[in-house]
């Protein structure tokens, strides 16, 4: 069989997939690694001898510790947008067609405005003399006006906000392919409805749960612009790290080092997720 | 035919690639700096004064003004306006005329505040053309004491309510200042103490940004600001109750510079120009439309009286390179204390 493919002359056809990929994938990775080695020039550009010390000065603890928050955030974000996109997508997914179409078009409308405006958004919400205190005030729950913005739940808003897509998405897909009446027979043997939950549906939709939980927790480690933006740059993010190291500190080898070690990380949780959970047909690593 | 198509095709592109700005004979002169720095009818006015023809010509960035006058070996351009760091290096390498003050009538209108800076500290070379200068705001209203400089960012009464830019040599910077030390301190030991003090002022901080800092203050999020020049001007035209303080310290600042290039093709025409700029009323006209901080001391009563600094302020500092090493440790209290605010 692979012999008749590669006969037919499709490999002329994936060749310029493989330029591309060597071009615009490895390129930047393998001069971004060259980099982290590299010793920053007293101004501008960088020297190219041989160090270590890019590596050396991430172990201080004020550097490790931006990875550390990166982590914490990436973990509270994903599991609350488990908690609220599993069944957002499970429930969706048992919709009448024409009401899962509507559902379907809410969920995309957000993506027709640029994500930057929509946190934007978010600041009027959260704001001092903004709507969420405005309401609590009207209730009569909170008598001064409470600092939401700039603290670390506005942040945590922000990353489920732009994320829970994702995840509502994925378990979606999953739980449409189900065949029900699995769960049909299930019942009609005598299993309880939670039983038959925990025992079929759950576990058929295991493998979109934990796809969203790769596509929300591996962009949330990197997503910096949310807590620049609602949390008022007042937590350290790997991301936003390296930002100012390529910017304002002109120091693009400790820039680099972060980069990669940014990117070991994650691939090393990707792999973690493969092994524990044995499933290979999540979204990208198949 | 078609060769000599192709032989006039190469010379007229020889010829543009090198005329921009050679052109210039007896009646040009060839103005470099960025995107509008000056107003239309102050061109105009020089134009119609002298009748020489302006050749406004543009960069981007000060080490593409660099690379090109360097090429020029100080030649091509006429006047040409930078950054202060950059100034060092073009004084260096030799790029910049020294200054007959004979030819410059308005030379004594430079306010001493911007001059004698590290790049030409017997101001033989630079006519600084305004000034950024980050500075503190304040609505009196929401803050209980007067705020007089750096050091009373400090106070406990200000808990959780400064917006500060984010650019992170100008706040340890600021930081120096308070414990007597300069801008630009180098003994990395030294830092270090400045980063302990630092930590000090996370429980006031409410927010770190660096684009629209003063919206923070305009929408009451914050009731104090530590701003970028034009934020401040945006700041007090939204709200003219805002109080804007000139630290005690001292300032930070940087400076923008005028200067003529060492072998200049209309050298006079070019004394003519820093001439025209140094009157009052024109230089006025400039710091007006451009918004910086006014370097012209007889232009201060003319000019908007927000960009005026009082005079009060008697010293300023810029904001300069330093060792790597020291670089790294600012950087480092930068990111300990950012992180020490939430």
């Amino acid at each position: 069989m692979s012999r008749r493919r590669r006969d037919s002359g499709s490999v002329w056809m994936i060749l310029p997939l493989y330029f591309f990929t060597l071009i615009f994938v490895a390129g930047p990775l393998i001069y971004m690694v060259a980099l982290s080695f590299a010793v920053p020039n007293e101004t501008h550009g960088v020297n190219w001898a041989f160090t270590l010390d890019n590596y050396r000065r991430i172990l201080d603890p004020v550097y490790l510790d931006t990875f550390a928050q990166s982590f914490r955030l990436a973990v509270t974000s994903t599991v609350i947008i488990c908690l609220l996109g599993y069944p957002f997508g499970y429930f969706m997914a048992r919709m009448e067609p024409g009401r899962k179409k509507k559902a379907m078009l809410f969920l995309m409308l957000p993506f027709w405005v640029n994500s930057l405006i929509r946190l934007y958004g978010w600041i009027i919400i959260l704001q001092n003399k903004g709507l969420l205190n405005y309401i609590l005030k009207a209730l009569g729950i909170i008598e001064k006006p409470m600092k939401i913005l700039y603290s670390y739940p506005a942040i945590v808003v922000g990353m489920v906000y732009v994320l829970l897509p994702f995840m509502i998405l994925s378990v979606y897909s999953s739980a449409e392919k189900l065949d029900w009446s699995l769960i049909e027979a299930a019942r009609d043997l005598g299993a309880s409805r939670t039983k038959a939950f925990w025992t079929i549906t759950f576990k058929l939709t295991i493998p979109g749960l934990l796809s969203g939980i790769i596509l929300t927790f591996i962009p949330s480690m990197g997503l910096f612009f949310i807590a620049d933006i609602l949390g008022g740059n007042k937590i350290v993010l790997v991301g936003s790290l390296i930002q100012e190291q390529m910017t304002r500190g002109s120091n693009w080898p400790f820039a680099a080092a972060l980069a990669v070690v940014l990117m070991a990380l994650t691939t090393a949780m990707i792999i973690l997720y493969r092994k524990i959970t044995n499933v290979k047909e999540l979204e990208g690593i198949g | 035919m078609k060769k000599i198509a192709a032989g006039v095709l190469c010379a007229a592109l020889t010829a543009a690639s090198m005329s921009v700005p050679v052109l210039a004979d007896s009646g040009e002169m060839v103005l470099y700096t960025w995107e509008g720095m000056f107003p239309q009818e102050v061109l105009d006015g020089f134009e119609e004064e002298t009748g020489i023809k302006i050749v406004y010509s543009n960069f981007d960035t000060d080490e593409t003004m660099l690379e090109k006058l360097s090429m020029a070996k100080g030649g091509d351009y006429d006047v040409i306006i930078a950054d202060d760091y950059i100034l060092e290096n073009v004084i260096q390498e030799g790029l910049a005329e020294k200054l007959d003050k004979e030819k410059l009538t308005g030379f004594e209108n430079i306010n001493p505040l911007y001059q004698g800076q590290f790049y030409d500290p017997d101001d033989e070379y630079i006519v600084p053309y305004g000034a950024g200068i980050p500075l503190i705001v304040y609505d009196p209203e929401m803050v209980d004491i007067e705020i007089k400089g750096y050091a009373d960012l400090w106070d406990p009464s200000l808990e959780d309510s400064i917006a500060l830019t984010a650019n992170y040599r100008v706040i340890n910077g600021i930081t120096n200042l308070t414990l007597g030390k300069s801008m630009n301190e180098e003994d990395v030991d030294s830092i270090r103490e400045t980063g302990e003090k630092l930590l000090e002022l996370a429980p006031n901080i409410r927010l770190i940004q660096d684009d629209n800092t003063q919206n923070a203050l305009l929408s009451g999020e914050a009731s104090v600001a530590f701003l970028y020049t034009s934020q401040v001007t945006a700041a007090l035209a939204e709200n003219p109750d805002l109080k804007v303080v000139y630290p005690e310290e001292g300032l930070g600042f940087g400076i923008m510079g005028m200067f003529i290039a060492s072998d200049a093709p209309n050298k006079d025409a070019a004394y003519q120009f820093v001439d025209y700029i140094l009157k009052p009323d024109v230089a006025a006209q400039c710091f007006d439309y451009i918004g910086y901080y006014c370097t012209n001391k007889a232009a201060d009563d003319s000019v908007n009286p927000d960009l005026v600094v009082p005079d009060s302020v008697t010293s300023g500092e810029i904001v300069q390179n330093v060792s790597q090493e020291a670089e790294e440790q600012y950087s480092k209290n930068w990111t300990e204390f950012r992180a020490a605010c939430d």
